[in-house]
């Protein structure tokens, strides 16, 4: 009976405290996938996310002196599981970060109705850039498209017109995230006079890549770009070294930039590149109170060689994306407990300057960018990564997307998704 | 007419005109074949014995996998901690066999199957809690397994075997061999198959049914580590390997549920023959990735005709 009673107390107190917290905290839920096929690419980006966030609370004891409940809801990169997810968290939550183009795509719609913004930080459906279509959607700093336009400039050393003739093989994940910059590439080869040739993998064969890799023997094309993700990665450079594809003719999109698949090959593996939107910084002032306030503490899941990553930073900068998003909401609205709506306010009036990022102690980390009602990307650009056989280090300067053409693109197909979905609703008040 | 002459004239052009190439698919064809062999073999053995279709054969390969990383990552020398993995996976099937398999005696098949539903997931659970869900990479050098290439010119061409494939090749056939010895030699290869074939006539002269699960479990566990070795050595050990595990589930619809021969030339036959219709039709046609579904289209065609499979035995059942 003694045991009874003190399960019903203690079952009360965790009641009314579960509820406290709700009521207290700046619910953010996380849509994670720390198991499955895809864990090993999604684990360092979700630590650093976690360890961003315990670290404000930490220091700040939160944001504008809320804490910050950072639950997460484990996807497995199912995009089922993404869904359920994504109802399981959204009663309290003031944003979805949904973790996969495909599950992105799946609550897009659900979000006008539910008004909850999506998070989506490179990635998602480019267009989402579109502001007066996407009202509750945001991909900054950078879309895919914004990712292949740099690729594309890269390689035809900022004149695509050198790219006629040239045939540029787009080796990707058989999955919405792996299609989505498909129409892109479409376009520009067809503008710019280069053969593009798609090459699928599906999500069995993303360590057995062998069919795709005699495709690419067969058919020499100048240029392989990869839209890889989890297992497809290192199965990808692990091919390409096997089959002798000179590497700095292969380059990833910022989810092919991961230091543990390419520290599978090693010096093998050196001269590949990566575009990014993020740069890791080990000196960076918000890395060492990052080490002190969570990792030193013992309330970090990363490894210590994890810290220095490429993704791990990059999920520290997603984290900031967000404070930053819910900080503008908190100052605009002048109050410290901000709901959905506001959020969403916040995240379109983002100004990431370059004051502001010392101020954050994250200079150098992402490029300055700003959002704004129609502009949900901010279009940042990137830098350049190449993986000197040992990490990835920079291998550009400063680098921009081709944000007239893109521009040109995002308009028609946003206005084709709303037709589409018809009756969606656009704002038409939406000017800058 | 165009049609046609993709389907049924350009293809063997192609294979003519570069003969190299020809090899070169065929070879990786074989490869994956023999692994996929391999997989198929650990669910054929398993299902003779207890007629229970063990859903955990894929989480098996990244465990053992895992288990062999993990430990060398500790210190411990590679071949010792092959030998320590051993270990690992005769407990475990020891204790799938107190734990799960022995409440479950006598219960229908079905019960059986979600049993091994449920040790996947626990291993899902236990094997991230252990070891991380991070890629790591196999111990291939550490192991002794050679990592070259030999470059050979064949018609004036180009192909490239690399010694790892060759190794598993190798490997693969060394282990189908011996499981074979060891079924068809030895005293409880005979008691496996006796089971296989009639569990009340072998329970009735005396084969211990527990004795025997422990045994064909931890088998499956020592071709699970193999195909782990093989596999984790191309694209490092990650809990995507648990995916390769379905490529044996045609193999096992084509070449029979019960029979080895079957899961050993259905295994050779899907790995050449994907890799065949994914270049030479596959690509060209559909634009790829056929791979996803050639083989179980393929098995579907060869149930239509024979339901038990080409190499599975014809289940005649009183009603």
């Amino acid at each position: 009976m003694k045991k009874l009673t003190n399960l019903a107390v203690a079952s009360a107190i965790a009641v009314v405290t579960a509820g406290a917290a709700m009521a207290e905290g700046l619910n953010v839920p996380n849509l994670t996938y720390r198991t499955g096929p895809f864990a090993a690419t999604g684990i360092p980006l979700m630590n650093g996310q976690r360890d961003y966030m315990a670290m404000l609370n930490a220091r700040d004891g939160g944001i504008g002196g809320v804490p910050i409940e950072f639950n997460e809801c484990e996807t497995g990169y199912s995009t089922e599981k993404g869904v359920e997810c994504y109802e399981a968290t959204k009663g309290a939550a003031i944003v979805t970060q949904p973790w996969s183009t495909g599950i992105t795509l799946q609550v897009l719609p659900k979000t006008n109705v539910d008004q909850i913004p999506i998070l989506a930080p490179g990635y998602g459906f480019s267009p989402m850039a579109d502001g007066r279509v996407f009202q509750w959607a945001f991909n900054m700093p950078s879309s895919y498209w914004d990712g292949a336009s740099m690729i594309l400039n890269e390689l035809g050393g900022g004149d695509l017109s050198s790219l006629s003739g040239k045939k540029i093989a787009l080796l990707h994940l058989d999955h919405p995230y792996g299609k989505e910059p498909i129409p892109f590439f479409e376009a520009m080869a067809e503008a710019n006079g280069f053969e593009f040739l798609p090459i699928p993998v599906g999500l069995k064969e993303m360590q057995n890549q062998s069919a795709q890799w005699l495709q690419i023997r067969r058919e020499r094309p100048d240029y392989v770009i990869m839209w890889g993700w989890g297992a497809m990665n290192a199965g990808a450079i692990s091919e390409a070294v096997k089959t002798r594809y000179p590497m700095d003719q292969f380059i990833g999109v910022w989810w092919s930039g991961h230091d543990a698949d390419l520290a599978t090959v090693g010096e093998a593996g050196t001269g590949y590149r990566s575009i990014s939107w993020s740069a890791p910084q080990p000196d960076a002032p918000v890395m060492a109170d990052i080490r002190k306030l969570v990792f030193d503490a013992g309330d970090s899941l990363a490894a210590e060689d994890e810290l220095n990553s490429v993704f791990y930073q990059r999920g520290l900068v997603i984290s900031m994306i967000l404070a930053e998003g819910i900080k503008t909401a908190q100052e605009n609205f002048d109050a410290a407990e901000i709901d959905a709506s506001q959020l969403r306010w916040g995240l379109e009036n983002i100004n990431l300057t370059d004051e502001r990022l010392a101020e954050l102690g994250m200079t150098g980390m992402v490029p300055p960018f700003a959002t704004s009602c129609a502009n949900h990307t901010g279009h940042s650009g990137g830098w350049m990564l190449q993986w000197d056989g040992a990490q990835f280090v920079p291998a550009s300067g400063h680098l921009m997307p081709d944000s007239e053409t893109i521009a040109s693109l995002e308009g028609p197909a946003a206005a084709e998704y709303a037709e589409a979905n018809a009756p969606w609703p656009v704002n038409e008040d939406c000017e800058g | 007419m165009e049609l046609l002459n993709q389907l049924f004239v350009n293809p063997f052009v192609d294979m003519v005109a570069a003969p190299d190439f020809l090899l070169q698919v065929l070879w990786e064809g074989l490869v994956s074949g023999v692994l996929y062999a391999l997989i198929a073999l650990g669910f054929v053995l398993i299902f003779r014995s207890s007629r229970i279709f063990n859903f955990a054969q894929g989480i098996m390969v990244v465990f053992a996998a895992l288990t062999l990383v993990g430990l060398y990552a500790m210190g411990i020398p590679a071949w010792i901690s092959v030998v320590l993995t051993l270990g690992v996976m005769l407990m475990l099937a020891v204790t799938i066999e107190r734990v799960v398999l022995r409440p479950l005696v006598g219960q229908p098949d079905i019960i059986l199957f979600m049993a091994t539903i449920g040790i996947t997931l626990f291993l899902i659970g236990f094997g991230e809690l252990i070891f991380g869900g991070e890629n790591k990479q196999m111990i291939t050098s550490e192991l002794g397994i050679p990592t070259g290439a030999f470059e050979l010119n064949p018609f004036g061409g180009f192909l490239l075997l690399e010694q790892k494939d060759i190794t598993a090749v190798i490997g693969a056939v060394s282990l189908v061999i011996g499981l074979l010895l060891f079924l068809n030699k030895t005293r409880m290869g005979r008691a496996v198959r006796a089971l296989g074939d009639d569990h009340q006539a072998a329970l009735s002269v005396g084969i211990s049914l527990r004795t025997i699960w422990v045994l064909v479990w931890f088998i499956a566990g020592v071709i699970a580590l193999v195909t782990g070795v093989v596999w984790g050595a191309r694209a490092g050990v990650s809990f995507a390997l648990e995916v390769i595990a379905y490529k044996a589930l045609p193999v096992l619809m084509l070449g029979g549920l019960e029979s080895i021969t079957g899961a050993i030339i259905g295994g050779l036959a899907i790995g050449i023959l994907e890799k065949l219709f994914e270049i030479y039709w596959g690509q060209p046609i559909m634009g790829g990735n056929t791979e996803t579904w050639f083989a179980f289209v393929l098995a579907l065609i060869v149930l239509l005709f024979r339901p038990q499979g080409l190499f599975g035995e014809k289940i005649i059942e009183r009603v």
